[in-house]
C-alpha cells in the first residue's frame, strides 16, 4: 500500500489532452448553486417543522461542540500541515540522540513543541522511521505529540475553566504513557512486527502540498470530530442523568467506562476535552482517562496504525497503549485531582 | 472524498460558521461571547481552503477532473497517505451544516433545565458579596440569586427587593414554577440549568423569557443540604421580555 502515491505519480506525466480546456462545461459552480439553493429551501420548509424539543435540544448541543472545537481542530491542522511541508527531514534525525533509550524520552519530549494532530501523527511517526529514527522513539513521538502539544494543552485548560490542575494532569499522565510504551517496545519488540513504510516522494509545490494536506486532515479530524459530537449529544439528551450518575459514582467502573468511551467516540484531541467536560457526572479522574487514553489509543487510529504499520504492530501495541494509559491516569488523577 | 467534494463540505462550513458568527448573534447560542474572535479566524480559514479548491476545480481541465474518479474506487485506502484524497468520513462534516441551517437549534430551554431531580451544583462563590439596598430593586443574575441564597452566614437576601431574567420552566408542584438560566463553562454542551423556585404568581408557558421582581423565602428548615432543592421567592411582579441576546449566563 505505501507504493500507491508511486502509481499516482504517474499524473505528473502530461496526459494527451495537456493544456486542452475541454468542451463541457465546468460542473462546480452548479453543483454549489444547486446546494445553496437546497440548503435556502430547506430553511424555508423545513424549519418551522423541526421544532420538537428533544430534536432542537439535541442539535444545540451537538453543534455547541462542534463549533467549540473548530478554531482548536483548524489552528492544530494549519501547524502539522506546516510541519509536514516545510520541515526537511533530515532534521528528526539530527535532533534525537543515538543511544535508543535516551532517544524515546527526547521524542516523547518532542510532542509537547510540536503541534500534530492525532491523524497526522501517524504518517509522521511511519515517516520518521523510514528516515533512520529508532521505531521506539518514533512511536514515543506518536502516542506523545496528539496528547501533550500546546494546542491541546491550551483547549484543555479552556475546556476546564477553574480546574488548572486538569491540563497538568493530563500533560503529565500521557507524557508518562509515551515513554513508558516507547522503551516497553525498544526492550520487547520485534523488528518482524513492525512493517517499515517505504518513504513517499513528495508531489508539487510545496504550497500545494500544504493545502492539500491541510484540507485532508481537517476533513478527516473533523469527521471524526462529527461522531463524537453526535455520540456525546445522544449522551446528553437522551441517556437519563441517573444512569449516568449510577454509573459515575463507582470510581474504577468510571474511570473503565469513559476510557472505553474514548476509544469508540475517536474524537480528536484538540477536540477530546470539550466533550470530556461536557460529561458533567463524572469525577474528574475518570475524564484524565479519556483525555489520556483518547489520543493514544481510538477507532480511527488502531484503523491507522494497522493500515501503516501492519496487523501484527497493532494487535500488541494497541492494547499494551490502552492499558498503560488507563492504570498512569488513574494513578496521576488519584494523586493530582 | 475527490478534491471537488471536500472542496464543496468545507465552503459550506467555513460559509455558515461565519454567517452565526459575523452576520447574526446565533453562535451565542452554543458558545461564550469572548469565543467570537477565534470562530471568526477559523471560519475564514475553512472558507478559504475551500473556495481555493472550488476555484482550482473549476478551472482545471475537463478530462483531468474525469482522470481523478477513475482512481476514485481504490481511494479507501487512501486515508492518511495520499493528500489529495480525502477519507469518506469527511461528509460527516456536513452534518453540522445541515443542523444549524435546517433545525437552527436555539439556545437550550425548559427541555434541557428539565429533571426537577437533577442536582444543582452550587456556584463557585468568590469572597464574600456586596450588602444590597433596601429601597431600589437590584438586577441580579440568577446565579447569584442562589449563591447568596446558600450563604447562610451572611443572609444578605433578606427582606431585598431583586429582580432575575431568565425562562420558565414549569413544575409538576401547583404552587410554583422556576425561572431559570443556563450556565455554561466552557459551550452549551457542559450547561447546567440554575433554578429559581417562584411562588405567588401564574406560570406563563414554558420557555418564556421573563423578568420576576420579587423577594427571597428563607428555608422552613436548615437541615436541607445545599444543592439539593432550588431557593425560592415570592414574585411581586412578572414581566414577559424577548429572549435576551446573550441566553446563558
Amino acid at each position: 500500500m505505501p507504493d500507491r502515491v508511486v502509481v499516482e505519480s504517474s499524473t505528473e506525466v502530461p496526459p494527451p489532452d495537456w493544456g486542452r480546456r475541454s468542451a463541457a462545461p465546468p460542473v462546480t459552480p452548479w453543483l454549489f448553486a444547486l446546494l445553496a439553493t437546497l440548503l435556502v429551501i430547506g430553511r424555508l420548509v423545513l424549519t418551522p417543522l423541526l421544532t420538537a424539543p428533544v430534536l432542537q435540544t439535541w442539535a444545540t448541543v451537538f453543534v455547541a461542540i462542534c463549533v467549540q472545537a473548530l478554531p482548536f481542530l483548524v489552528f492544530g491542522v494549519l501547524l502539522s500541515a506546516a510541519i509536514a511541508a516545510f520541515v526537511p527531514p533530515s532534521f528528526w534525525t539530527k535532533a534525537l540522540p543515538r543511544n535508543p533509550y535516551a532517544a524515546v524520552p527526547v521524542a516523547g519530549a518532542a510532542g509537547a513543541v510540536l503541534p500534530g494532530c492525532e491523524c497526522a501523527s501517524v504518517p509522521v511517526a511511519s515517516g520518521l522511521i523510514s528516515r533512520g529514527v529508532t521505531p521506539a522513539a518514533a512511536l514515543a513521538f506518536l502516542l506523545s505529540s496528539p496528547a501533550i502539544n500546546p494546542v491541546v494543552v491550551v483547549a484543555t485548560a479552556v475546556a476546564f475553566p477553574g480546574q488548572p490542575m486538569m491540563a497538568v494532569a493530563r500533560f503529565a499522565a500521557s507524557l508518562l504513557v509515551a515513554v513508558a510504551a516507547g522503551w516497553l517496545w525498544l526492550r520487547f519488540g520485534r523488528a518482524s512486527w513492525l512493517r517499515v513504510p517505504s518513504r513517499t516522494a513528495p508531489a508539487g509545490s510545496k504550497w500545494a502540498e500544504f493545502r492539500d494536506a491541510m484540507r485532508h486532515d481537517l476533513l478527516h479530524a473533523g469527521g471524526f470530530l462529527v461522531i463524537g459530537g453526535i455520540t456525546a449529544a445522544t449522551l446528553n439528551v437522551v441517556v437519563p442523568r441517573a444512569w449516568l450518575t449510577s454509573v459515575a459514582d463507582v470510581p474504577v467502573l468510571s474511570a473503565a467506562v469513559l476510557a472505553l468511551l474514548a476509544v469508540v467516540l475517536s474524537i480528536c484531541s484538540e477536540a477530546d476535552a470539550f466533550v470530556a467536560a461536557s460529561l458533567t457526572a463524572f469525577s474528574p479522574t475518570a475524564k484524565l482517562a479519556f483525555l489520556v487514553v483518547g489520543p493514544m489509543v481510538d477507532l480511527k487510529l488502531i484503523a491507522l496504525q494497522a493500515g501503516t504499520f501492519g496487523r501484527a504492530f497493532a494487535m500488541r501495541f494497541v492494547p499494551m497503549t490502552f492499558l498503560l494509559a488507563v492504570v498512569v491516569s488513574s494513578a496521576i488523577g488519584g494523586v493530582l485531582l | 472524498m475527490s478534491r471537488l467534494s471536500q472542496s464543496l463540505v468545507l465552503t459550506l462550513l467555513g460559509g455558515v460558521v461565519l454567517w452565526i458568527t459575523a452576520l447574526t448573534t446565533s453562535y451565542l447560542n452554543y458558545v461564550k461571547p469572548g469565543f467570537r474572535p477565534f470562530l471568526l479566524a477559523a471560519g475564514v480559514v475553512v472558507l478559504a481552503l475551500g473556495v481555493v479548491g472550488l476555484v482550482q476545480e473549476w478551472r482545471r481541465p475537463y478530462a483531468n477532473a474525469h482522470d481523478e474518479h477513475v482512481h476514485e474506487g481504490t481511494g479507501k485506502q487512501a486515508e492518511g497517505h495520499d493528500h489529495s484524497r480525502a477519507p469518506q468520513v469527511g461528509w460527516l462534516l456536513s452534518l453540522p451544516v445541515f443542523a444549524i441551517v435546517l433545525i437552527a437549534p436555539p439556545a437550550l430551554g425548559a427541555f434541557a433545565a428539565r429533571g426537577e431531580d437533577a442536582p444543582i451544583r452550587p456556584p463557585a462563590t468568590t469572597g464574600s458579596y456586596v450588602p444590597l439596598s433596601a429601597e431600589k430593586i437590584t438586577p441580579m443574575a440568577v446565579g447569584e440569586f442562589i449563591g447568596r441564597a446558600w450563604d447562610f452566614r451572611e443572609r444578605t437576601l433578606t427582606g431585598k427587593r431583586v429582580r432575575l431574567t431568565g425562562f420558565v420552566v414549569r413544575s409538576r408542584k401547583k404552587d410554583r414554577w422556576y425561572v431559570t438560566r443556563m450556565q455554561m463553562s466552557c459551550c452549551a454542551a457542559d450547561a447546567i440549568a440554575l433554578k429559581v423556585a417562584v411562588r405567588g404568581a401564574a406560570p406563563p408557558p414554558d420557555d418564556t423569557w421573563v423578568e420576576v421582581t420579587g423577594t427571597w423565602v428563607s428555608p422552613r428548615s436548615r437541615k436541607i443540604p445545599n444543592g439539593t432543592v432550588p431557593p425560592e421567592m415570592t414574585a411581586i411582579q412578572v414581566t414577559e421580555i424577548p429572549e435576551p441576546s446573550e441566553p446563558y449566563e
